[in-house]
């Protein structure tokens, strides 16, 4: 594989391949299995974790993660680089989580109507040692509507620019800096309610 | 009012991904990758041969158009085959002792 000048050897002496490189190999039907290799790697886990805050469970972030893999690889032709990687991979595991969340709604309702099944399953899925406050923030977070979810959770997170969460979300700043602010506020509220 | 700021919170999840899951997650994907570009190998191939078969099917119409080249019998030729009379008469005479040793076994 050719290096790029971007590519850096980090500290313990792996390779960082920049995205420039990846959506070179990805491109190149060749070296398409490297690349697919060198997303998980770099972006596997940051996937998972956003998944998994939007839809909870552990197995239907699994389910969501390796169909975005899939979806990645399937529609890899479509990806241009005017927008940065990370930005493409973030849209295609937010659309995921979105039909996943959309199947679970079913026709009688709307994904914003799964909040309190979501928050129940924040308590069932939480580590018998976490912390009281992070799982009642992601309660919180569990009961927000999907919009003001995604653009809160692609912030405080994964502190994406509100010009990276447009890439991912397609809202206008204005939109996405008023349900950053919505969200905030809601969770806020959640957590004094109910801290003891 | 009380308030509570979020930004004094850990970013930590309170939840745990299984061990080992990203390994087992990557060889999961490729191998579904693996399948996919062998399937979509295997189809183009197919298409490969589909087309060449078309080809060679045209080409055979045009070059053999309405099957020209089928050997139907031609009656006139049959005409001009020698008759079972003259067959007889060049027959020597060992071959007509065995001809008709013959004809007495099979009953004729």
């Amino acid at each position: 594989m050719k290096r790029d000048q971007k590519d850096i050897v980090n500290s313990q002496g792996s390779l960082s391949v920049s995205d420039e490189s990846i959506a070179r190999l990805l491109c190149d039907d060749n070296h398409v299995e490297e690349a697919m290799r060198l997303i998980m790697k770099k972006y596997g886990e940051q996937l998972y974790w956003h998944i998994r805050r939007m839809v909870v469970a552990h197995d239907d972030a699994e389910d969501c993660l390796q169909e975005t893999m899939i979806n990645v690889y399937k529609y890899r032709s479509t990806y241009s680089n005017e927008y940065p990687l990370s930005s493409w991979l973030y849209k295609i595991a937010t659309n995921e989580s979105l039909k996943l969340l959309k199947n679970k709604a079913g026709f009688t309702m709307s994904v914003d109507d799964l909040g309190d099944s979501l928050k129940d399953s924040v308590r069932e899925e939480a580590s018998p040692d976490a912390d009281e406050t992070l799982i009642l923030l992601q309660e919180a977070i569990a009961l927000l509507p999907a919009k003001q979810k995604m653009v809160f959770n692609l912030r405080y997170y994964d502190d994406k620019s509100y010009e990276e969460i447009h890439q991912i979300v397609g809202d206008s700043v204005n939109t996405l800096k008023t349900n950053y602010h919505y969200a905030v506020q809601k969770i806020k509220d959640y957590i004094l309610e109910h801290q003891l | 009012m009380k308030d509570f700021d979020l930004e004094s919170l850990s970013r930590e999840m309170p939840y745990k991904m299984p061990e080992h899951f990203m390994d087992d997650m990557t060889e999961r994907v490729m191998s579904q990758i693996g399948k996919q570009r062998k399937q979509h190998r295997e189809r183009r191939i197919v298409a490969l041969f589909a087309s060449a078969a078309s080809v060679a099917a045209v080409a055979l119409l045009f070059l053999h158009p309405f099957g020209g080249g089928l050997d139907i019998p031609d009656y006139d030729s049959i005409s001009q085959c020698a008759s079972v009379d003259d067959l007889f008469q060049n027959m020597t005479a060992d071959e007509l002792g065995m001809y008709s040793m013959m004809s007495n076994y099979y009953g004729n």
